[in-house]
């Protein structure tokens, strides 16, 4: 016969030795988690490109008109890389300070996808939507800059669609629309107004 | 068909150091336009009378089951001043059958719209302000099957008080209902 307090005490080591190997499984899956966020990301593939001269059309809302500038960017010679770059080159022209058509603070573009070889599809973030100055004229200049800077610097690009974080919006802030493609051609006649 | 634009959570463009909404402009417009084009003998309907929440594609449905002989939609909004009148970014139609394309669907009334765009910037044009008449890709101008405008009032940098809103409100109520019946003598109401 095994004394009680024996007893007790087995049970209670045996507990000890139950919780203290949970406790080590949890540390270790944290310590691996850490490590994994810790280590550095694996490096992409190099793109292929060079430094290049491009055209943009850029808004300048105080005379309420769209004018062609010139900047020098690193151009990909993947066309939906390329078109990215461009959108960008426009983007960082409108979020310097002063600027001459002021958008959210972090509006970027995330991805540019091209389909059929000339439908390309913007993919935009949320600052860029949530933070456009809402207006009909403030976000038709913004619309035809970006498409007109991408069909100067991507020739044979159709029909161009925008989405919000990967996902369709009804305008862009209240006004211009982002549920139909736009076709660049049509687009190119509605530039000409504000040239 | 007259669309205050915006509504309820939507408030569109802000003035006055954000305490007027674009929304609220737009419905005490509209509001105003009903009458004046009333007492000019045109039947008016307002699409919102209130502060409500009304998407843009049921704004076209409920426009393209009315079958009115013009809709305007009326906005506010930076830059610049004065007024600027619409039109939908479309080519006209190509061909038109029984069904039309919802992206497409304002093609085949393109022309129309036009002869209503001329007609009230041509009224705009005496009130002494500057109007711009422009093409837009604003939404739900292209899902509309009648003539169809926008009308955006600019009101400029000053700050906008209630005051200025109530008298600039009447003169351009009156001259869009002006160029609205001067549409309507001219056969847009006629496909």
């Amino acid at each position: 016969m095994i004394p009680r307090h024996f007893q007790i005490t087995i049970a209670l080591l045996l507990l000890a030795i139950l919780v203290g190997g949970v406790m080590i499984i949890h540390l270790r899956h944290k310590e691996q988690e850490a490590n994994l966020l810790r280590s550095p990301a694996a490096p992409g593939a190099p793109v292929a490109g060079a430094e290049e001269k491009i055209r943009m059309l850029l808004a300048y809302d105080d005379d309420q008109a769209l004018r062609w500038r010139e900047t020098t960017v690193f151009m990909p010679v993947d066309r939906a890389l390329r078109a990215r770059a461009a959108l960008r080159a426009v983007l960082a022209q409108y979020l310097q300070a002063p600027s001459p058509h002021p958008l959210g603070k972090g509006a970027d573009i995330k991805d540019v996808y091209l389909i059929d070889n000339d439908t390309m599809v913007v993919d935009t973030n949320r600052e860029f939507a949530d933070g456009h100055p809402s207006g009909i004229l403030l976000e038709q200049l913004t619309m035809t800059s970006l498409i007109e800077t991408l069909t100067a610097n991507v020739p044979g690009v159709a029909r161009v669609k925008f989405l919000v974080e990967g996902e369709e919006r009804e305008t862009l802030a209240g006004h211009a629309d982002l549920m139909s493609f736009y076709r660049t051609a049509a687009t190119h006649e509605l530039a000409r107004e504000f040239e | 068909m007259i669309d205050p634009s915006h509504g309820g959570e939507d408030k569109g463009a802000m003035f006055g150091r954000g305490k007027i909404a674009e929304k609220d402009i737009a419905l005490a417009l509209a509001r105003v336009l009903k009458r004046q084009l009333e007492e000019r003998g045109v039947t008016a309907r307002l699409l919102r009378d209130s502060d409500i929440d009304l998407s843009l594609d049921r704004r076209a449905t409920i426009t393209n089951e009315e079958h009115p002989a013009v809709y305007v939609a009326l906005h506010a909004g930076p830059p610049g001043w004065g007024v600027r009148v619409y039109t939908p970014a479309l080519q006209p139609a190509r061909a038109t059958g029984k069904f039309l394309p919802w992206e497409d669907a304002q093609a085949a009334s393109l022309q129309r719209s036009r002869v209503v765009a001329r007609t009230v910037a041509h009224e705009l044009s005496k009130i002494g302000l500057p109007v711009a008449s422009l093409t837009s890709t604003l939404r739900p101008l292209n899902n509309l099957t009648s003539p169809a405008v926008a009308v955006e009032w600019v009101p400029g940098s000053a700050e906008v008080r209630p005051s200025q809103l109530l008298r600039i409100g009447n003169t351009l109520a009156s001259a869009i209902a002006s160029g609205i019946v001067q549409a309507r003598n001219q056969g847009v109401d006629r496909p």
